[in-house]
Protein backbone atom coordinates (compact mmCIF):
# COMPACT_ATOMS: atom_id res chain seq x y z
CA UNK A 1 0.00 0.00 0.00
CA UNK A 2 1.11 3.40 -0.98
CA UNK A 3 1.72 5.92 2.00
CA UNK A 4 -2.03 7.94 1.73
CA UNK A 5 0.01 10.95 2.55
CA UNK A 6 2.37 10.89 -0.14
CA UNK A 7 -0.96 10.74 -2.67
CA UNK A 8 -2.17 13.77 -4.56
CA UNK A 9 -5.17 14.18 -3.09
CA UNK A 10 -8.55 16.77 -3.78
CA UNK A 11 -12.28 16.69 -2.47
CA UNK A 12 -13.35 16.39 -5.81
CA UNK A 13 -11.76 16.15 -9.64
CA UNK A 14 -13.38 17.45 -12.85
CA UNK A 15 -11.82 16.13 -16.23
CA UNK A 16 -12.32 18.67 -18.93
CA UNK A 17 -12.54 22.65 -18.58
CA UNK A 18 -15.03 23.52 -20.83
CA UNK A 19 -18.58 24.60 -20.52
CA UNK A 20 -20.32 21.52 -18.40
CA UNK A 21 -16.15 20.94 -16.88
CA UNK A 22 -15.97 24.49 -15.39
CA UNK A 23 -19.47 24.84 -14.63
CA UNK A 24 -19.29 21.94 -11.92
CA UNK A 25 -16.01 22.94 -10.79
CA UNK A 26 -17.33 26.52 -10.11
CA UNK A 27 -20.53 25.22 -8.05
CA UNK A 28 -18.05 22.76 -5.83
CA UNK A 29 -15.32 25.25 -5.27
CA UNK A 30 -18.72 27.54 -4.00
CA UNK A 31 -19.86 25.40 -1.30
CA UNK A 32 -15.84 25.08 -0.18
CA UNK A 33 -14.26 22.11 -1.76
CA UNK A 34 -11.21 21.54 -2.95
CA UNK A 35 -11.36 21.19 -6.30
CA UNK A 36 -8.64 19.86 -9.41
CA UNK A 37 -9.65 21.29 -12.83
CA UNK A 38 -7.78 19.15 -15.20
CA UNK A 39 -8.10 20.34 -19.12
CA UNK A 40 -5.67 18.90 -22.39
CA UNK A 41 -5.36 21.90 -23.70
CA UNK A 42 -3.00 24.82 -23.32
CA UNK A 43 -5.68 26.56 -21.92
CA UNK A 44 -10.04 26.10 -21.08
CA UNK A 45 -11.62 25.54 -24.45
CA UNK A 46 -8.58 25.28 -26.79
CA UNK A 47 -9.82 21.81 -28.24
CA UNK A 48 -13.57 23.25 -28.52
CA UNK A 49 -15.81 24.28 -31.70
CA UNK A 50 -19.29 24.94 -32.14
CA UNK A 51 -21.41 27.63 -33.92
CA UNK A 52 -22.03 29.02 -32.59
CA UNK A 53 -24.21 30.72 -29.62
CA UNK A 54 -24.19 30.41 -25.29
CA UNK A 55 -27.89 30.56 -23.98
CA UNK A 56 -27.50 33.38 -20.78
CA UNK A 57 -30.22 31.34 -19.00
CA UNK A 58 -27.70 28.41 -18.05
CA UNK A 59 -24.76 30.55 -17.11
CA UNK A 60 -27.09 33.03 -15.62
CA UNK A 61 -28.53 29.66 -13.71
CA UNK A 62 -24.98 29.17 -12.55
CA UNK A 63 -23.20 32.46 -11.69
CA UNK A 64 -26.30 35.19 -11.52
CA UNK A 65 -23.72 37.97 -11.93
CA UNK A 66 -22.39 36.99 -15.08
CA UNK A 67 -22.48 40.49 -17.00
CA UNK A 68 -21.34 42.18 -13.95
CA UNK A 69 -17.98 39.62 -15.09
CA UNK A 70 -17.94 40.95 -18.47
CA UNK A 71 -18.17 37.98 -20.29
CA UNK A 72 -16.13 38.13 -23.76
CA UNK A 73 -19.54 37.28 -25.91
CA UNK A 74 -19.83 38.51 -29.40
CA UNK A 75 -23.02 40.35 -30.74
CA UNK A 76 -26.07 39.15 -29.39
CA UNK A 77 -28.29 37.06 -30.98
CA UNK A 78 -31.43 39.33 -32.19
CA UNK A 79 -32.32 37.92 -35.29
CA UNK A 80 -32.68 33.89 -35.66
CA UNK A 81 -34.50 31.55 -37.98
CA UNK A 82 -34.05 29.63 -40.99
CA UNK A 83 -32.85 30.78 -44.62
CA UNK A 84 -33.24 28.31 -47.14
CA UNK A 85 -30.82 28.01 -50.21
CA UNK A 86 -32.16 27.07 -53.62
CA UNK A 87 -30.23 25.08 -56.39
CA UNK A 88 -30.41 28.43 -58.84
CA UNK A 89 -29.16 30.76 -56.64
CA UNK A 90 -32.30 31.82 -54.69
CA UNK A 91 -32.44 32.46 -50.95
CA UNK A 92 -35.77 32.68 -48.59
CA UNK A 93 -35.38 33.93 -45.79
CA UNK A 94 -37.95 33.03 -42.30
CA UNK A 95 -36.71 34.70 -39.17
CA UNK A 96 -37.57 36.40 -36.31
CA UNK A 97 -36.11 39.28 -34.96
CA UNK A 98 -38.12 41.88 -31.73
CA UNK A 99 -39.92 40.21 -29.31
CA UNK A 100 -38.17 38.36 -26.66
CA UNK A 101 -35.19 38.90 -28.93
CA UNK A 102 -34.81 42.53 -27.99
CA UNK A 103 -34.40 41.31 -24.75
CA UNK A 104 -31.59 42.72 -22.83
CA UNK A 105 -29.00 40.60 -21.67
CA UNK A 106 -29.83 38.86 -24.24
CA UNK A 107 -31.27 35.36 -24.51
CA UNK A 108 -27.99 33.87 -26.66
CA UNK A 109 -24.91 35.39 -27.51
CA UNK A 110 -22.31 34.99 -30.00
CA UNK A 111 -19.37 33.76 -28.88
CA UNK A 112 -15.76 31.93 -29.71
CA UNK A 113 -15.46 28.87 -27.77
CA UNK A 114 -11.67 29.24 -27.35
CA UNK A 115 -12.17 32.73 -25.78
CA UNK A 116 -15.40 32.32 -23.80
CA UNK A 117 -14.24 29.34 -22.25
CA UNK A 118 -11.07 30.93 -20.82
CA UNK A 119 -13.19 33.17 -19.44
CA UNK A 120 -15.75 30.44 -17.86
CA UNK A 121 -12.95 28.27 -16.20
CA UNK A 122 -11.63 31.62 -14.89
CA UNK A 123 -15.18 32.18 -12.81
CA UNK A 124 -14.53 28.58 -11.62
CA UNK A 125 -10.60 29.45 -10.50
CA UNK A 126 -12.10 32.97 -8.56
CA UNK A 127 -14.76 30.38 -6.89
CA UNK A 128 -11.27 28.30 -5.91
CA UNK A 129 -10.88 25.70 -8.03
CA UNK A 130 -7.22 24.81 -9.25
CA UNK A 131 -7.41 24.58 -12.91
CA UNK A 132 -4.92 22.07 -14.23
CA UNK A 133 -4.06 22.62 -18.10
CA UNK A 134 -1.58 20.63 -20.44
CA UNK A 135 -2.70 17.84 -18.81
CA UNK A 136 -4.39 14.66 -20.44
CA UNK A 137 -6.48 12.41 -18.16
CA UNK A 138 -5.61 8.69 -19.49
CA UNK A 139 -7.81 6.47 -17.40
CA UNK A 140 -9.51 6.25 -13.84
CA UNK A 141 -8.62 4.74 -11.01
CA UNK A 142 -10.31 2.20 -9.35
CA UNK A 143 -10.61 0.75 -5.53
CA UNK A 144 -13.05 -1.88 -6.23
CA UNK A 145 -16.60 -1.02 -7.69
CA UNK A 146 -15.66 2.89 -6.71
CA UNK A 147 -13.48 5.16 -8.58
CA UNK A 148 -11.08 6.98 -6.36
CA UNK A 149 -9.07 9.34 -8.90
CA UNK A 150 -7.57 9.38 -12.38
CA UNK A 151 -4.56 8.86 -14.21
CA UNK A 152 -3.04 11.67 -15.75
CA UNK A 153 -0.20 11.78 -17.98
CA UNK A 154 2.28 13.69 -16.31
CA UNK A 155 4.67 12.08 -14.69
CA UNK A 156 3.95 11.04 -10.67
CA UNK A 157 0.40 12.07 -12.27
CA UNK A 158 -2.13 9.73 -10.34
CA UNK A 159 -4.57 12.07 -8.57
CA UNK A 160 -6.77 11.08 -6.34
CA UNK A 161 -10.43 12.25 -5.18
CA UNK A 162 -13.52 10.56 -3.75
CA UNK A 163 -15.57 11.99 -6.60
CA UNK A 164 -14.79 12.76 -10.40
CA UNK A 165 -16.78 14.43 -12.82
CA UNK A 166 -16.23 13.80 -16.77
CA UNK A 167 -16.52 16.04 -19.33
CA UNK A 168 -14.32 14.95 -21.70
CA UNK A 169 -16.43 15.92 -24.64
CA UNK A 170 -17.87 13.91 -27.67
CA UNK A 171 -14.91 11.35 -27.55
CA UNK A 172 -15.98 9.69 -24.79
CA UNK A 173 -12.70 7.14 -24.00
CA UNK A 174 -13.35 7.73 -20.08
CA UNK A 175 -17.09 7.21 -19.89
CA UNK A 176 -16.38 3.89 -21.93
CA UNK A 177 -13.46 3.07 -19.09
CA UNK A 178 -16.41 3.98 -16.82
CA UNK A 179 -18.09 1.46 -17.99
CA UNK A 180 -21.09 4.03 -18.38
CA UNK A 181 -21.74 2.80 -21.95
CA UNK A 182 -19.92 0.00 -24.02
CA UNK A 183 -19.38 1.48 -27.50
CA UNK A 184 -18.47 3.67 -29.49
CA UNK A 185 -21.12 5.99 -30.89
CA UNK A 186 -22.48 5.11 -34.43
CA UNK A 187 -21.42 7.04 -37.10
CA UNK A 188 -24.72 7.80 -38.07
CA UNK A 189 -25.51 9.36 -34.87
CA UNK A 190 -22.88 12.57 -34.94
CA UNK A 191 -22.69 14.85 -37.37
CA UNK A 192 -19.23 16.32 -38.74
CA UNK A 193 -19.65 20.20 -38.34
CA UNK A 194 -16.93 22.34 -39.64
CA UNK A 195 -16.98 25.75 -40.34
CA UNK A 196 -14.49 29.00 -41.53
CA UNK A 197 -14.36 32.08 -39.38
CA UNK A 198 -14.24 34.88 -41.70
CA UNK A 199 -12.67 38.43 -40.78
CA UNK A 200 -14.68 41.09 -42.02
CA UNK A 201 -14.78 44.96 -40.90
CA UNK A 202 -17.67 45.40 -38.68
CA UNK A 203 -19.54 47.97 -41.15
CA UNK A 204 -19.09 45.21 -43.81
CA UNK A 205 -20.76 42.79 -41.54
CA UNK A 206 -23.64 45.47 -40.92
CA UNK A 207 -24.28 46.57 -44.18
CA UNK A 208 -24.45 42.98 -45.89
CA UNK A 209 -26.45 41.83 -42.85
CA UNK A 210 -28.92 44.56 -42.11
CA UNK A 211 -27.58 44.89 -38.71
CA UNK A 212 -27.76 48.42 -37.17
CA UNK A 213 -24.31 48.29 -34.89
CA UNK A 214 -22.10 45.62 -33.45
CA UNK A 215 -25.10 45.06 -30.56
CA UNK A 216 -26.93 43.23 -33.40
CA UNK A 217 -26.31 39.80 -34.65
CA UNK A 218 -28.08 37.35 -36.60
CA UNK A 219 -27.84 33.49 -36.09
CA UNK A 220 -29.72 30.97 -38.84
CA UNK A 221 -29.27 27.36 -39.54
CA UNK A 222 -29.31 27.29 -43.50
CA UNK A 223 -31.19 24.33 -45.29
CA UNK A 224 -31.22 23.07 -48.91
CA UNK A 225 -28.78 23.64 -51.19
CA UNK A 226 -26.06 23.04 -48.64
CA UNK A 227 -25.51 19.87 -47.55
CA UNK A 228 -25.84 18.00 -51.36
CA UNK A 229 -28.96 16.16 -50.37
CA UNK A 230 -27.54 14.62 -47.49
CA UNK A 231 -28.73 15.00 -43.45
CA UNK A 232 -27.07 18.14 -42.72
CA UNK A 233 -27.77 21.68 -42.00
CA UNK A 234 -25.89 24.67 -42.46
CA UNK A 235 -25.60 27.92 -40.11
CA UNK A 236 -24.29 31.77 -40.36
CA UNK A 237 -23.20 33.25 -37.22
CA UNK A 238 -22.64 36.64 -37.25
CA UNK A 239 -19.42 37.90 -34.58
CA UNK A 240 -18.10 41.60 -33.99
CA UNK A 241 -15.89 41.44 -36.95
CA UNK A 242 -15.92 37.93 -38.69
CA UNK A 243 -18.66 35.70 -39.32
CA UNK A 244 -18.85 31.97 -38.76
CA UNK A 245 -19.89 30.34 -41.81
CA UNK A 246 -20.53 26.44 -41.75
CA UNK A 247 -22.00 23.42 -41.90
CA UNK A 248 -22.73 19.96 -40.11
CA UNK A 249 -23.41 16.88 -42.24
CA UNK A 250 -24.04 13.56 -40.50
CA UNK A 251 -21.12 11.48 -40.74
CA UNK A 252 -21.44 8.13 -42.14
CA UNK A 253 -22.99 10.07 -45.08
CA UNK A 254 -19.58 12.06 -45.33
CA UNK A 255 -17.97 8.56 -44.95
CA UNK A 256 -19.84 6.64 -47.59
CA UNK A 257 -20.43 8.89 -50.17
CA UNK A 258 -16.00 9.68 -49.82
CA UNK A 259 -16.93 13.36 -49.27
CA UNK A 260 -13.95 16.11 -48.57
CA UNK A 261 -15.28 18.07 -45.92
CA UNK A 262 -14.02 20.76 -47.01
CA UNK A 263 -15.14 20.64 -50.69
CA UNK A 264 -18.69 20.86 -49.35
CA UNK A 265 -17.97 23.96 -47.24
CA UNK A 266 -16.38 25.88 -50.24
CA UNK A 267 -19.48 24.78 -52.16
CA UNK A 268 -21.41 26.18 -50.02
CA UNK A 269 -19.23 29.54 -49.68
CA UNK A 270 -19.36 29.86 -53.57
CA UNK A 271 -23.53 29.84 -53.20
CA UNK A 272 -25.18 32.92 -55.08
CA UNK A 273 -26.62 33.74 -52.02
CA UNK A 274 -23.61 33.21 -49.30
CA UNK A 275 -20.67 34.23 -51.22
CA UNK A 276 -21.65 38.04 -51.00
CA UNK A 277 -21.80 38.10 -47.65
CA UNK A 278 -17.90 36.33 -47.14
CA UNK A 279 -16.27 38.73 -50.24
CA UNK A 280 -13.31 39.99 -49.58
CA UNK A 281 -13.02 38.56 -45.85
CA UNK A 282 -10.03 36.92 -44.45
CA UNK A 283 -9.99 33.11 -43.10
CA UNK A 284 -9.05 33.30 -39.48
CA UNK A 285 -9.41 29.89 -38.73
CA UNK A 286 -11.09 26.77 -40.15
CA UNK A 287 -11.78 23.66 -38.08
CA UNK A 288 -13.61 20.32 -37.52
CA UNK A 289 -16.01 18.88 -34.58
CA UNK A 290 -18.04 16.17 -33.71
CA UNK A 291 -21.86 16.19 -32.36
CA UNK A 292 -22.99 13.56 -30.47
CA UNK A 293 -26.44 13.31 -32.10
CA UNK A 294 -28.02 10.13 -30.64
CA UNK A 295 -29.88 11.85 -28.58
CA UNK A 296 -31.54 9.94 -25.44
CA UNK A 297 -31.27 6.31 -26.88
CA UNK A 298 -27.23 7.23 -27.11
CA UNK A 299 -26.59 8.43 -23.49
CA UNK A 300 -24.52 6.95 -21.59
CA UNK A 301 -25.47 5.62 -17.82
CA UNK A 302 -25.01 8.61 -15.96
CA UNK A 303 -23.23 7.74 -12.86
CA UNK A 304 -21.60 5.05 -11.16
CA UNK A 305 -19.46 4.49 -8.02
CA UNK A 306 -17.64 7.83 -7.55
CA UNK A 307 -18.08 8.89 -10.76
CA UNK A 308 -20.52 11.16 -12.93
CA UNK A 309 -20.35 12.05 -16.81
CA UNK A 310 -22.10 15.77 -18.15
CA UNK A 311 -22.28 17.70 -21.70
CA UNK A 312 -21.29 16.19 -24.94
CA UNK A 313 -19.95 12.82 -23.35
CA UNK A 314 -23.20 11.87 -22.23
CA UNK A 315 -24.82 13.22 -25.77
CA UNK A 316 -26.48 15.88 -24.37
CA UNK A 317 -27.54 17.43 -27.44
CA UNK A 318 -30.75 18.25 -28.60
CA UNK A 319 -30.32 18.38 -32.10
CA UNK A 320 -33.31 19.81 -33.59
CA UNK A 321 -33.14 22.86 -31.01
CA UNK A 322 -29.68 23.19 -31.83
CA UNK A 323 -29.04 22.76 -27.97
CA UNK A 324 -25.83 21.65 -26.35
CA UNK A 325 -24.09 24.14 -24.15
CA UNK A 326 -27.01 24.98 -22.24
CA UNK A 327 -27.71 21.45 -21.15
CA UNK A 328 -23.80 21.12 -20.90
CA UNK A 329 -24.22 24.14 -18.01
CA UNK A 330 -26.91 23.27 -16.10
CA UNK A 331 -25.56 19.44 -16.32
CA UNK A 332 -22.38 20.32 -14.89
CA UNK A 333 -23.81 22.27 -11.98
CA UNK A 334 -26.59 19.53 -11.23
CA UNK A 335 -23.54 16.93 -11.15
CA UNK A 336 -21.76 19.76 -9.34
CA UNK A 337 -24.50 20.28 -6.62
CA UNK A 338 -24.67 16.35 -6.36
CA UNK A 339 -20.99 16.13 -5.34
CA UNK A 340 -21.81 18.51 -2.87
CA UNK A 341 -24.07 17.08 -1.38
CA UNK A 342 -22.48 13.85 -1.24
CA UNK A 343 -19.66 15.31 0.82
CA UNK A 344 -21.72 16.21 2.94
CA UNK A 345 -23.45 12.82 3.73
CA UNK A 346 -19.80 11.17 3.48
CA UNK A 347 -21.49 9.04 0.80
CA UNK A 348 -20.09 8.66 -2.84
CA UNK A 349 -21.17 5.17 -3.61
CA UNK A 350 -23.52 4.77 -7.03
CA UNK A 351 -26.75 4.92 -4.76
CA UNK A 352 -25.52 8.49 -3.33
CA UNK A 353 -24.57 9.55 -6.87
CA UNK A 354 -27.94 8.29 -8.43
CA UNK A 355 -29.53 12.26 -6.89
CA UNK A 356 -27.82 13.43 -10.49
CA UNK A 357 -29.83 11.82 -12.31
CA UNK A 358 -32.82 12.90 -10.59
CA UNK A 359 -31.80 16.34 -10.76
CA UNK A 360 -31.55 16.08 -14.76
CA UNK A 361 -35.04 14.43 -14.46
CA UNK A 362 -36.44 17.08 -12.93
CA UNK A 363 -35.22 19.60 -15.32
CA UNK A 364 -35.71 20.59 -18.93
CA UNK A 365 -32.33 18.04 -20.05
CA UNK A 366 -33.81 14.87 -19.23
CA UNK A 367 -37.74 15.82 -20.30
CA UNK A 368 -36.29 17.12 -23.31
CA UNK A 369 -33.27 14.30 -24.06
CA UNK A 370 -37.03 11.99 -23.38
CA UNK A 371 -39.22 13.36 -25.35
CA UNK A 372 -36.82 13.82 -28.49
CA UNK A 373 -35.95 9.88 -28.18
CA UNK A 374 -36.61 9.18 -31.56
CA UNK A 375 -35.90 12.14 -33.27
CA UNK A 376 -32.24 10.96 -34.28
CA UNK A 377 -33.95 7.79 -35.24
CA UNK A 378 -36.16 10.16 -37.48
CA UNK A 379 -33.48 11.52 -39.10
CA UNK A 380 -31.89 8.24 -39.74
CA UNK A 381 -34.96 6.74 -41.75
CA UNK A 382 -35.81 9.73 -43.73
CA UNK A 383 -32.73 10.85 -45.35
CA UNK A 384 -34.16 13.30 -47.73
CA UNK A 385 -36.58 15.43 -45.13
CA UNK A 386 -33.54 17.88 -44.92
CA UNK A 387 -33.25 18.48 -48.70
CA UNK A 388 -36.94 17.73 -49.85
CA UNK A 389 -39.24 20.53 -47.95
CA UNK A 390 -36.58 22.96 -47.74
CA UNK A 391 -36.09 23.05 -51.68
CA UNK A 392 -40.00 22.81 -51.24
CA UNK A 393 -40.39 26.06 -49.55
CA UNK A 394 -37.83 27.50 -52.10
CA UNK A 395 -39.75 26.81 -54.94
CA UNK A 396 -43.30 27.87 -53.54
CA UNK A 397 -42.52 31.19 -52.55
CA UNK A 398 -40.54 32.00 -56.04
CA UNK A 399 -43.68 31.03 -57.85
CA UNK A 400 -46.40 32.83 -55.32
CA UNK A 401 -44.41 36.08 -55.67
CA UNK A 402 -43.72 35.79 -59.58
CA UNK A 403 -46.34 36.86 -62.18
CA UNK A 404 -45.98 33.90 -64.70
CA UNK A 405 -49.35 35.47 -66.64
CA UNK A 406 -50.98 32.23 -65.82
CA UNK A 407 -53.80 31.51 -64.01
CA UNK A 408 -53.95 31.37 -60.37
CA UNK A 409 -55.53 28.09 -60.12
CA UNK A 410 -52.26 26.75 -62.46
CA UNK A 411 -50.39 28.37 -60.29
CA UNK A 412 -51.48 26.74 -56.96
CA UNK A 413 -50.96 23.57 -59.03
CA UNK A 414 -47.65 24.25 -59.84
CA UNK A 415 -46.91 24.67 -56.19
CA UNK A 416 -48.45 21.70 -55.62
CA UNK A 417 -46.83 19.50 -58.41
CA UNK A 418 -42.92 21.20 -56.63
CA UNK A 419 -43.63 19.17 -53.59
CA UNK A 420 -45.25 15.78 -54.75
CA UNK A 421 -42.31 16.08 -57.10
CA UNK A 422 -39.83 15.61 -54.25
CA UNK A 423 -42.49 13.75 -51.78
CA UNK A 424 -45.75 12.04 -52.87
CA UNK A 425 -48.31 13.72 -51.03
CA UNK A 426 -49.28 10.95 -48.61
CA UNK A 427 -45.20 10.44 -47.81
CA UNK A 428 -45.57 14.43 -47.20
CA UNK A 429 -48.13 13.74 -44.74
CA UNK A 430 -46.19 10.85 -43.30
CA UNK A 431 -42.95 12.47 -42.83
CA UNK A 432 -45.09 15.30 -40.78
CA UNK A 433 -46.93 12.50 -38.70
CA UNK A 434 -43.59 10.65 -38.13
CA UNK A 435 -42.03 13.73 -37.52
CA UNK A 436 -44.87 14.56 -35.04
CA UNK A 437 -44.29 11.46 -33.13
CA UNK A 438 -40.35 11.92 -33.03
CA UNK A 439 -40.82 15.22 -31.15
CA UNK A 440 -44.15 15.85 -29.56
CA UNK A 441 -45.11 11.94 -28.98
CA UNK A 442 -47.80 11.70 -31.01
CA UNK B 1 -23.13 2.24 -42.23
CA UNK B 2 -21.95 -0.86 -42.41
CA UNK B 3 -18.46 -1.88 -41.48
CA UNK B 4 -15.91 -3.98 -42.08
CA UNK B 5 -15.88 -6.41 -45.78
CA UNK B 6 -19.07 -5.18 -45.70
CA UNK B 7 -18.54 -1.83 -46.12
CA UNK B 8 -19.57 -0.35 -49.72
CA UNK B 9 -19.89 3.45 -50.58
CA UNK B 10 -22.14 5.30 -52.36
CA UNK B 11 -22.01 7.73 -55.41
CA UNK B 12 -24.25 11.51 -55.55
CA UNK B 13 -25.68 12.09 -58.89
CA UNK B 14 -23.07 13.32 -61.38
CA UNK B 15 -24.33 17.08 -61.29
CA UNK B 16 -23.89 17.56 -57.07
CA UNK B 17 -20.92 15.23 -57.72
CA UNK B 18 -18.87 17.99 -60.32
CA UNK B 19 -20.29 21.13 -58.64
CA UNK B 20 -18.01 20.51 -55.69
CA UNK B 21 -14.85 22.73 -56.08
CA UNK B 22 -11.27 21.13 -55.89
CA UNK B 23 -10.13 22.32 -52.49
CA UNK B 24 -6.09 22.52 -51.39
CA UNK B 25 -6.85 21.68 -47.71
CA UNK B 26 -3.57 23.38 -46.62
CA UNK B 27 -4.16 26.34 -47.44
CA UNK B 28 -6.95 26.13 -44.43
CA UNK B 29 -4.45 24.16 -42.30
CA UNK B 30 -2.00 27.39 -42.20
CA UNK B 31 -5.37 29.28 -39.89
CA UNK B 32 -4.49 26.45 -37.20
CA UNK B 33 -2.65 26.75 -34.42
CA UNK B 34 -0.96 23.82 -33.33
CA UNK B 35 1.29 22.65 -30.45
CA UNK B 36 3.12 19.61 -32.03
CA UNK B 37 4.03 16.59 -30.42
CA UNK B 38 7.48 15.88 -32.46
CA UNK B 39 8.35 12.83 -30.34
CA UNK B 40 5.00 10.65 -30.42
CA UNK B 41 1.92 10.25 -32.99
CA UNK B 42 -1.50 9.88 -30.86
CA UNK B 43 -2.69 8.21 -33.90
CA UNK B 44 -1.55 4.80 -35.30
CA UNK B 45 -2.52 2.38 -37.83
CA UNK B 46 -3.78 -0.37 -35.66
CA UNK B 47 -3.03 -3.24 -38.52
CA UNK B 48 -1.51 -1.91 -41.87
CA UNK B 49 -2.64 -5.46 -43.52
CA UNK B 50 -6.00 -3.95 -43.02
CA UNK B 51 -5.72 -0.96 -44.93
CA UNK B 52 -4.30 -2.78 -47.15
CA UNK B 53 -7.51 -4.97 -47.80
CA UNK B 54 -9.69 -2.01 -47.45
CA UNK B 55 -11.10 -1.31 -50.79
CA UNK B 56 -12.82 2.05 -50.66
CA UNK B 57 -9.87 3.68 -48.19
CA UNK B 58 -12.13 6.70 -47.22
CA UNK B 59 -10.15 8.17 -44.00
CA UNK B 60 -8.26 9.56 -47.15
CA UNK B 61 -11.66 11.43 -47.71
CA UNK B 62 -13.59 12.12 -45.19
CA UNK B 63 -10.84 13.29 -42.21
CA UNK B 64 -11.58 17.30 -42.52
CA UNK B 65 -7.82 17.92 -42.15
CA UNK B 66 -6.64 15.48 -44.61
CA UNK B 67 -4.86 13.79 -42.44
CA UNK B 68 -4.22 10.07 -44.25
CA UNK B 69 -2.77 9.98 -47.41
CA UNK B 70 -1.65 7.06 -49.41
CA UNK B 71 1.97 7.16 -49.47
CA UNK B 72 4.24 6.17 -52.71
CA UNK B 73 4.59 2.02 -51.29
CA UNK B 74 0.57 2.11 -51.02
CA UNK B 75 0.45 2.16 -47.13
CA UNK B 76 -1.77 4.63 -45.56
CA UNK B 77 0.25 7.63 -44.20
CA UNK B 78 -0.89 9.04 -41.16
CA UNK B 79 0.09 13.27 -40.98
CA UNK B 80 -1.04 13.58 -37.36
CA UNK B 81 0.45 16.86 -36.96
CA UNK B 82 -2.64 18.26 -38.35
CA UNK B 83 -5.39 15.99 -36.40
CA UNK B 84 -7.86 18.79 -35.08
CA UNK B 85 -8.91 15.76 -32.26
CA UNK B 86 -12.33 15.37 -34.16
CA UNK B 87 -12.68 11.90 -33.79
CA UNK B 88 -14.48 11.49 -37.21
CA UNK B 89 -11.39 8.44 -38.31
CA UNK B 90 -11.83 6.90 -34.39
CA UNK B 91 -15.39 5.74 -35.19
CA UNK B 92 -15.97 6.67 -38.91
CA UNK B 93 -12.83 4.06 -39.72
CA UNK B 94 -14.69 1.07 -41.40
CA UNK B 95 -12.74 -1.59 -39.97
CA UNK B 96 -12.10 0.50 -36.84
CA UNK B 97 -8.46 -0.06 -37.53
CA UNK B 98 -7.16 3.45 -36.04
CA UNK B 99 -6.01 3.73 -32.67
CA UNK B 100 -7.07 7.29 -31.28
CA UNK B 101 -5.73 8.53 -28.20
CA UNK B 102 -5.52 12.05 -26.79
CA UNK B 103 -2.25 13.87 -27.69
CA UNK B 104 -0.08 14.44 -24.45
CA UNK B 105 -1.29 17.09 -22.49
CA UNK B 106 -0.82 20.53 -23.62
CA UNK B 107 0.10 18.98 -27.75
CA UNK B 108 -2.38 19.24 -30.41
CA UNK B 109 -4.53 21.81 -32.36
CA UNK B 110 -5.13 24.66 -30.15
CA UNK B 111 -8.19 26.61 -31.46
CA UNK B 112 -7.79 30.53 -31.30
CA UNK B 113 -11.64 31.41 -32.19
CA UNK B 114 -13.57 27.68 -31.82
Amino acid sequence: MNNNDEKIRFDAIVVGAGLAGSAAAMVMARAGLNVALIERGQKAGGKNYFGGAIYTHAIGEVLPDYMERKPPFERPVTEAGFWFLSKDGGLTRMTVQGGKLANEPADAYMASRAVFDVWWAEQAQKAGALLIPKTSVVDVIWDGEQVVGVKTDRAQGDVYAPVVIVCEGVNNLLTQKLGLIDHDLEPAHMALAFKQVIALPMDTINARFGLPDDQHGLAVSVLGDVSLGLPGMGFVYTNKTSVSVGLGVMLDAVVEYKLKPYEILQRYLRHPAIAPLVKGGQLMEYGAHLIPEGGYRDMPKLYTGGAMVAGDAASMVNALHWEGTNMAIVAGELAGETAVAAHQRGDFSAQSLSQYEARLKDRFILQDMKQYRNFAHFLETHPTFMDAYPGFVNDALGQFFSAYGMPKKTLFKNILGSLTSRRQLMKAVGDILSMGRAVMGW
Amino acid sequence: MKTGDAFSVKTLPQELQESLPDVYVDDLLVSLKYFIDEEQSHLKIKDHAVCARCEHKPCIDFCPVGVYSLAHDGKIQVAYQACVECGSCRVGCPYKNIEWTLPRGGFGVAYKFG
